[in-house]
C-alpha cells in the first residue's frame, strides 16, 4: 500500500491521484464563456458598445455634423420627426438625431474622467489607510466621512456654481463628490488583503512596503473598485445630466443630453421629441451600464458566477 | 549538536490580552523537528508568526545561530528571512489570487535577486519537480489546482530561497488523507535532502509523532508538556496530554467506548478572555486535580527525563 | 429494514454526482460513509434529507423509510419528514443556529413546531441536555456565546428530543478539537444507545468513522468503492482503494524516528 503512494512521490512531475477535484477557471476576466452566462451583462454590453460606437463615428454617420456646434435654421425650426430629420429638429432648427449621437461623446468623456480621477483620488487614499492603519486610518477616514456627510449631488451643485459653469467643470465638482466612496470600498479590502495568508507570506518572502502594496494589494483590491466603477458610470451620466439641466454643466451650444432635456422641457407638450430623445439617450446608456455593472458583479462574485 | 533557532520566556499577546505566557522552544541544527502540539487558542499559531516577527513579542527572546531575532534592523531581518520561512495552513489563503505559479514561487527570487532573470524560469521548474509537480502547472492560477497541489506551490515556494528552518503551521490539516499522506512524505525526504530544521505546529498528534524528535504540548498559551516525541505519546503524562492522547481515535473498529471523555468544561471563547491568574488553566478540566493545583500555578520541572507543569507529574506516572 | 435506498442516483445538468446501488439502515445502526472531497458523500447526505431540489439538482431511484417511498414526497410532506424522521447535523452547527435567539427558546420553539405540548417541552428539554452532558443554563446563553463543541452537543440535543429515527451527521467533528471531536463521538454514541437512533455518519477520516460504525461504506468520484461491516472494511478491505485510504492515515508509533 505505501508502495503506492510512494511512486507517486518521486521527485518527478507525478500527476495528482484521482481523489482530488480539480476546477479549471481562468483567473481574472472569465471569459466570454462564462459572461455569456449571464445575459444581462450581455445585454449592457452590446447596448453600450452600440452608444459608444455611435458617439464616436457621429461626424462620419450624422447626416448634419455641423449642427453639433453653433449654427441657427430659422427655416427649420421644431420640425416634427420625419425622414429627413429622425428626431426632429430643435427651438433653433438643429437636427436632434446629430446632437443626440454627438453628445454621447460629452457624456462618455464626463464619465471615464470622473471615473479616472475619483478611482485614482479613491484608491490611493483607501489602499494606504487599509494598508498602514493606525492614525493615518483614523485620519483619512475621518476625512472620507466629512465627505460623505453631504448628499453628492448637492456637494457638487455647490461646487459647480462655484466655479464657472463648463462641462469640465462639472465633471471635477462630480469626481470631487464621487472619490470618497471609492475610498472606502478600497479601504475595507485593503485592510481584508492585508489579514491574508499571502500578504504575510510576501513580507516573509522580503517583499517590501511597495511590493506589497502594488503587486498584491492593488490588483486585488481593485476587483471591487473595478466593478463599483461600471456600476457608477450610469449614476455619473445622470449626476452630469442634473447639473447640465440646472444650468451648472455644459452649455449651449455644446450638446449635452442634460442640457438638452432641460432645453426641451418648456416645449415638452407642443415639441415632445426635443425632451424625449435626449431623455432615452440618457436612459439608454444608464441601463447599458447598470446592466455591465451588475453582471460583472455576478462575474466575479465567487458564489455566484463561479461554478 | 548546536541550536538552530531558540526561543526564551516569549510572551506574546493581542492588544492587552496576553495568549503565549511564556513559551521557550529549541530547535536543532536540521535534521530536525520540532513538533508544537495545540488546540484552538493554544496559542500554537501566534507563536510561529511571532517567529518570523509577523507578530510582536511582549517579552522574551528568540535567538537564531546566536543573532537576536527581535532585536534586528531591517536589512538583518530580511537576512534572517532568507534562511527562516514560513508554511501556511492551505486554508489561510497563502497564494495571492491574481498571481500564476510560476510569478508566486519566482517572487522571493526576484525579490532577492538570487537568480539571474533569465534563468528564474528553470529555477521555478526545478522547484516545482522538487515538490513533486510538473512545470505544466507553472501557468495555472490559485484556484485552478487542487487543495493538494496549492500545498506544495506553498512549500517550493518557501523553498526558493533555500531556507534552514521552516515553520510549519498545521500543513496538512485541510488536506484529504491519502493527499496528507503525500505532503508528509514530501517533507520527509526534504528534511533530508536539504537538512532542514523545522517547527511543525499541528493539532494531529499522529503527524507531529511522525515527523519530530521532540515536542511540546500546549494548553492556553503555556507549555505543559516537553520532551522526546516518542516518549510523550506513548507514555503522556500530564493529564491534559493523556486527555488528547486518549482522544485519537485508534485507527479499527471495537475499541470499548471511554466512560469518562465528557466534561462541560468552560467555553473556549471565554476561557481565551481569562488573564493568566493564579492556579493551573488545566485545573476546571483536570480529574486529578487537588486543592492546590487552584491556588498555585504549577512550573515546568523534570520528571521522568521530560519536563512537566504538573503538581500531580508523580502521581500521573503510577496511573 | 427502516430505511432502505435502491439505484439512487444524484446528478446536476445531466451530470450524475454520485449513486448509491444500496444502502440499508435498522433502527440504532450506525452507518459511515467515508470519502474524500469530490467523492459525493455530502451529495449522498443532501438526497437523503430531501434537499439536492434546493441546489436545482434531480434525485432518481428509490428511497423507502419505514414502508414508505420519500422521493415522491412534495416540498411540504417533505417539511413533515425532516426534524420529526430524519434530521441532520453539520460541520459548523453554530451556522445553522438563528444568533439573534437564546437556545432556550430555538429548543422550545423547535419542539412547538413540532407538535409538542408546552407541559412536554419543558421536562424533554431538559432531558435532552441532560443526555449530552450541557447544563441547563445553557438556554440562557446566545450562539455565539458557546464553543463549538457545546453548539454540535445542543443540536444533538435537539434531535434526540425530536426522537428523529435518522440522523445524519456529515462531518460533525471535523471542525473540532481532539478532545472536543471524541466528546461529540460519545454523545452520538449515548443517543444510538438510549433512543436506537439510527446514524449515518459522514466523514473524511476512516478512523473517525471507526469509533461509531457498525457498517461502512466508501466512497470514491461519485461512486461506492466498496460496503459492508465495519469489521470487514477494517480488517479485511477487498478493494485497493479502501486499503490506500486506510495506510494513508497516520498513527502514532507507526515509523520509528
Amino acid at each position: 500500500m505505501k508502495d503506492l503512494l510512494n511512486s507517486e512521490m518521486m521527485p518527478a512531475p507525478t500527476p495528482d491521484l484521482q481523489g482530488e477535484p480539480r476546477r479549471r477557471r481562468p483567473a481574472a476576466w472569465p471569459g466570454w464563456r462564462v459572461a455569456r452566462r449571464f445575459p444581462l451583462l450581455n445585454i449592457g454590453m452590446v447596448l453600450a458598445a452600440l452608444v459608444i460606437l455611435a458617439s464616436l463615428l457621429a461626424p462620419w454617420i450624422t447626416p448634419y455634423p455641423a449642427d453639433a456646434g453653433a449654427v441657427i435654421h430659422p427655416d427649420l425650426v421644431l420640425e416634427a420627426p420625419s425622414f429627413a430629420h429622425w428626431f426632429g429638429t430643435d427651438a433653433v432648427g438643429r437636427d436632434i438625431f446629430t446632437r443626440v449621437l454627438f453628445g454621447g461623446r460629452v457624456s462618455i468623456a464626463i464619465v471615464v474622467g470622473v471615473l479616472l480621477i475619483s478611482a485614482v483620488i479613491g484608491l490611493s487614499i483607501g489602499l494606504a489607510a487599509g494598508f498602514f492603519g493606525g492614525w493615518l486610518d483614523a485620519v483619512l477616514m475621518r476625512v472620507t466621512d466629512v465627505f460623505l456627510a453631504f448628499p453628492a449631488l448637492l456637494l457638487a451643485v455647490a461646487l459647480a456654481a462655484m466655479l464657472s459653469a463648463s462641462a469640465v467643470n462639472a465633471a471635477l465638482a462630480i469626481a470631487f463628490t464621487w472619490w470618497p466612496w471609492y475610498a472606502r470600498l478600497a479601504r475595507g479590502q485593503a485592510a481584508s488583503i492585508r489579514r491574508q495568508g499571502y500578504a504575510d507570506a510576501a513580507i516573509v518572502l522580503g517583499a517590501g512596503r511597495a511590493r506589497l502594496l502594488i503587486r498584491h494589494l492593488l490588483p486585488n483590491a481593485s476587483t471591487a473598485v473595478f466593478v463599483q466603477m461600471s456600476l457608477d458610470a450610469a449614476g455619473i451620466i445622470l449626476t452630469a445630466a442634473t447639473l447640465s439641466y440646472l444650468g451648472l454643466g455644459a452649455q449651449d451650444p455644446i450638446p449635452e443630453w442634460g442640457l438638452m432635456v432641460a432645453q426641451g422641457q418648456p416645449l415638452a407638450t407642443t415639441a415632445w421629441w426635443v425632451i424625449t430623445f435626449p431623455g432615452l439617450a440618457i436612459l439608454v446608456t444608464a441601463v447599458a451600464f447598470n446592466f455591465i455593472g451588475d453582471g460583472l458583479q455576478n462575474v466575479f462574485d465567487p458564489k455566484r458566477g463561479r461554478s | 549538536m548546536s541550536d538552530l533557532l531558540t526561543v526564551r520566556g516569549l510572551r506574546l499577546g493581542f492588544g492587552k490580552t496576553e495568549v503565549v505566557h511564556g513559551v521557550d522552544l529549541q530547535v536543532l541544527e536540521g535534521p530536525y523537528g520540532l513538533g508544537v502540539i495545540g488546540e484552538s487558542g493554544s496559542g500554537k499559531t501566534t507563536i510561529g508568526r511571532a517567529v518570523l516577527r509577523l507578530h510582536p513579542a511582549l517579552d522574551g527572546s528568540i535567538t537564531y545561530r546566536g543573532c537576536d531575532v527581535l532585536t534586528m534592523t531591517r536589512v538583518e531581518l530580511s537576512a534572517y528571512r532568507r534562511e527562516v520561512q514560513l508554511v501556511f495552513q492551505d486554508g489561510d489563503g497563502a497564494l495571492d489570487p491574481r498571481m500564476s505559479v510560476q510569478s508566486a514561487i519566482a517572487e522571493p527570487l526576484a525579490i532577492h535577486r538570487t537568480v539571474a532573470r533569465g534563468e528564474r524560469r528553470d529555477r521555478v521548474a526545478a522547484l516545482l519537480a522538487e515538490v513533486g509537480l510538473g512545470s505544466d502547472l507553472l501557468a495555472r492560477y490559485p484556484h485552478e489546482l487542487s487543495g493538494g497541489e496549492r500545498q506544495r506551490v506553498v512549500i517550493a515556494r518557501a523553498l526558493a530561497l533555500e531556507p534552514k528552518l521552516l515553520v510549519l503551521d498545521e500543513p496538512t490539516s485541510a488536506l484529504d488523507v491519502t493527499v496528507q499522506e503525500r505532503v508528509l512524505q514530501l517533507i520527509e525526504r526534504l528534511r533530508e535532502h536539504r537538512s532542514l530544521g523545522y517547527i511543525l505546529i499541528s493539532h494531529n498528534l499522529a503527524v507531529i509523532d511522525r515527523l519530530s524528535e521532540s515536542c511540546v504540548v500546549l494548553y492556553q498559551g503555556a507549555v505543559v508538556e516537553r520532551g522526546r516525541t516518542r516518549d510523550l505519546l506513548t507514555t503522556p503524562l500530564h493529564p491534559y496530554t493523556r486527555a488528547l492522547r486518549a482522544a485519537v481515535p485508534e485507527l479499527g473498529v471495537g475499541r470499548p467506548p471511554s466512560t469518562s471523555r465528557l466534561t462541560d468544561g468552560p467555553p473556549q471563547t471565554s476561557s481565551l478572555l481569562q488573564p493568566a491568574g493564579q492556579g493551573c488553566s488545566y485545573a476546571d478540566r483536570c480529574p486529578l486535580a487537588v486543592k492546590m493545583c487552584r491556588s498555585q500555578t504549577p512550573v515546568l520541572r523534570e520528571v521522568a527525563g521530560r519536563e512537566i507543569a504538573c503538581h500531580r507529574a508523580e502521581d500521573s506516572l503510577s496511573l | 429494514m427502516m430505511l432502505e435506498v435502491r439505484d439512487l442516483r444524484i446528478s446536476y445538468r445531466d451530470q450524475v454526482v454520485a449513486s448509491v446501488p444500496t444502502l440499508d439502515l435498522e433502527p440504532g445502526q450506525v452507518l459511515g460513509i467515508a470519502g474524500e472531497s469530490g467523492s459525493g458523500k455530502s451529495q449522498t447526505a443532501l438526497a437523503l434529507m430531501g434537499l439536492t431540489r434546493y441546489a436545482n439538482g434531480v434525485v432518481s431511484g428509490s428511497m423507502v423509510l419505514d414502508g414508505r417511498e420519500l422521493l415522491t414526497l412534495s416540498p411540504r410532506q417533505w417539511r413533515l419528514v425532516r426534524g420529526r424522521d430524519i434530521a441532520m447535523i453539520l460541520q459548523s452547527p453554530r451556522a445553522a443556529l438563528n444568533p439573534t435567539m437564546k437556545l432556550g427558546a430555538l429548543f422550545s420553539r423547535t419542539l412547538r413546531l413540532h407538535g409538542m405540548d408546552k407541559e412536554e417541552r419543558g421536562p424533554r428539554m431538559v432531558q435532552a441536555l441532560a443526555e449530552v452532558v450541557l447544563d441547563a443554563e445553557i438556554l440562557d446563553r446566545y450562539p455565539h456565546e458557546i464553543s463549538g463543541g457545546q453548539a454540535q452537543r445542543f443540536a444533538i440535543a435537539l434531535v434526540a428530543a425530536l426522537r428523529v429515527k435518522v440522523l445524519i451527521a456529515d462531518e460533525p467533528t471535523s471542525a473540532l478539537d481532539v478532545t472536543v471531536q471524541a466528546e461529540v463521538i460519545d454523545v452520538l454514541r449515548n443517543l444510538r444507545n438510549r433512543h436506537g437512533t439510527a446514524i449515518i455518519f459522514i466523514s473524511h477520516d476512516l478512523s473517525v468513522i471507526g469509533e461509531l460504525a457498525d457498517a461502512v461504506m466508501v466512497m470514491r468520484d461519485g461512486a461506492v468503492v466498496e460496503q459492508g461491516s465495519a469489521e470487514s472494511i477494517f480488517n479485511q478491505p477487498t478493494q485497493e482503494y479502501t486499503r490506500m485510504l486506510l495506510a494513508a492515515i497516520p498513527v502514532i508509533g507507526g515509523r520509528s524516528r
